[in-house]
């Protein structure tokens, strides 16, 4: 004989991610460390926008930089040639990085040996918005070749983002616009910052890193 | 496209209620997520039965979706619940505060939660 019970759980799916995206956010504050989660869609600039960053920082700071690819070691080599220390996760096909992926490269070294994390994560606008990955601030990178309706597209991922940077502005007037994506952006939410880089020419670098909140002697 | 981890984090869930009361089978999992947490309900539903194909404890078992209004949380005026019903023609999805009309909100998306399981319990 049986019986059939219902039982009430009220439980996220997502718990687990989001136990551990908790517990890397915890120790990374307890460590005074920054930890910042860098998303945005394929090209944008994110991984070029981390070897400026990086060339800034390194003089002065130790910087730590998972990188979310799909597969492939290249953006993770790039960085690492401008003094970080790099990491490549190869998802395998996985659409974005998750806590306990950020979890395992952080047992395997000693947080105390860096000052600033990045995580670069898995070209996409979907996908990652919904994936904690316990960073202190989310940031998505759009380019201005992407056309200039891909925030009206994807404004979901920019609801949960504390800065939205509007790359390859280098290019504007050239064919592209980075008018209306700036228009979009400050249409999303008045607490997000939005800030017009270019990570060819560094424009817009410095207001990039004081956002971050990283002091530069 | 995550709706295969999603799916893998609710069977894993469940197994483990499903053993903690002792059942023997579990028989619907109902599970509630956001509009705009861009869960395809469909594939959720393709992976759960993927993953559970196997698994005798799921045998026959059902995954069934709801689908919750969004919530935005208004900056300007503080109003908290589901956008504007007149929507927003600019933007993909609609954010507008239903009480002032600001599209200068928060979205507070709840995250797909597992709400109730039906297991079967041999007496
Ligand atoms: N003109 C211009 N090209 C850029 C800029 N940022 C990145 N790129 C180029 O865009 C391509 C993709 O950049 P990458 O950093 O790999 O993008 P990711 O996929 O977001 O990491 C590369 O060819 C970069 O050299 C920029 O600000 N201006
Ligand atoms: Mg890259
Ligand atoms: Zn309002």
């Amino acid at each position: 004989m049986t019986q059939e019970k219902k039982i009430t759980v009220k439980k996220q799916a997502y718990l687990v991610n989001d136990e551990i995206a908790d517990k890397i956010r915890h120790i990374m504050k307890e460590k005074d460390k920054l930890f910042f989660n860098i998303m945005g869609s394929i090209g944008a600039g994110k991984t070029l926008l981390l070897e400026r960053i990086a060339e800034k920082l390194t003089p002065h700071y130790k910087i730590f930089v998972i990188n979310g690819d799909v597969a492939t070691t290249i953006d993770a080599d790039r960085i690492a040639a401008k003094g970080a220390t790099t990491v490549q996760i190869n998802t395998g096909g996985g659409c974005h990085l998750s806590a306990n992926l950020i979890q395992k490269e952080l047992d395997k070294i000693n947080i105390d040996d860096y000052d600033i994390f990045f995580a670069e994560n898995v070209g996409n606008l979907i996908c990652p918005a919904a994936w904690d990955v316990g960073a202190q601030m989310n940031i998505v990178v759009v380019s201005i070749t992407e056309g200039e309706y891909v925030i009206k597209k994807h404004p979901i991922i920019f609801k949960g983002a504390a800065i939205a940077v509007i790359n390859k502005c280098d290019l504007d007037g050239l064919g592209f616009d980075s008018g209306n994506l700036v228009e979009d952006a400050g249409k999303i939410k008045s607490d997000m910052r939005v800030i017009c880089t270019s990570a060819k020419t560094s424009l817009g670098l410095e207001s990039l890193i004081e956002a971050l909140g990283i002091q530069l002697p | 496209m995550h709706e295969y981890s999603l799916a893998s984090a609710i069977v894993e869930q469940v197994k483990k209620i499903a053993l903690g009361h002792n059942a023997s089978k579990v028989k619907t999992i109902t599970v509630s997520a956001d509009p705009y947490e861009m869960v395809i309900p469909d594939l959720l539903k393709e992976a759960y039965g993927i993953i559970t194909d196997e698994l005798e404890l799921f045998k026959d078992s059902k995954l069934e979706l709801l689908i919750l209004p969004a919530e935005i949380i208004c900056i300007d005026c503080d109003h908290k619940g589901e956008p504007s019903i007149e929507g927003d023609d600019e933007f993909a999805y609609n954010f507008k505060c239903a009480k002032c009309g600001s599209r200068d909100t928060h979205l507070n998306i709840r995250h797909l939660t597992i709400e109730t399981v039906d297991l079967e319990i041999p007496e």
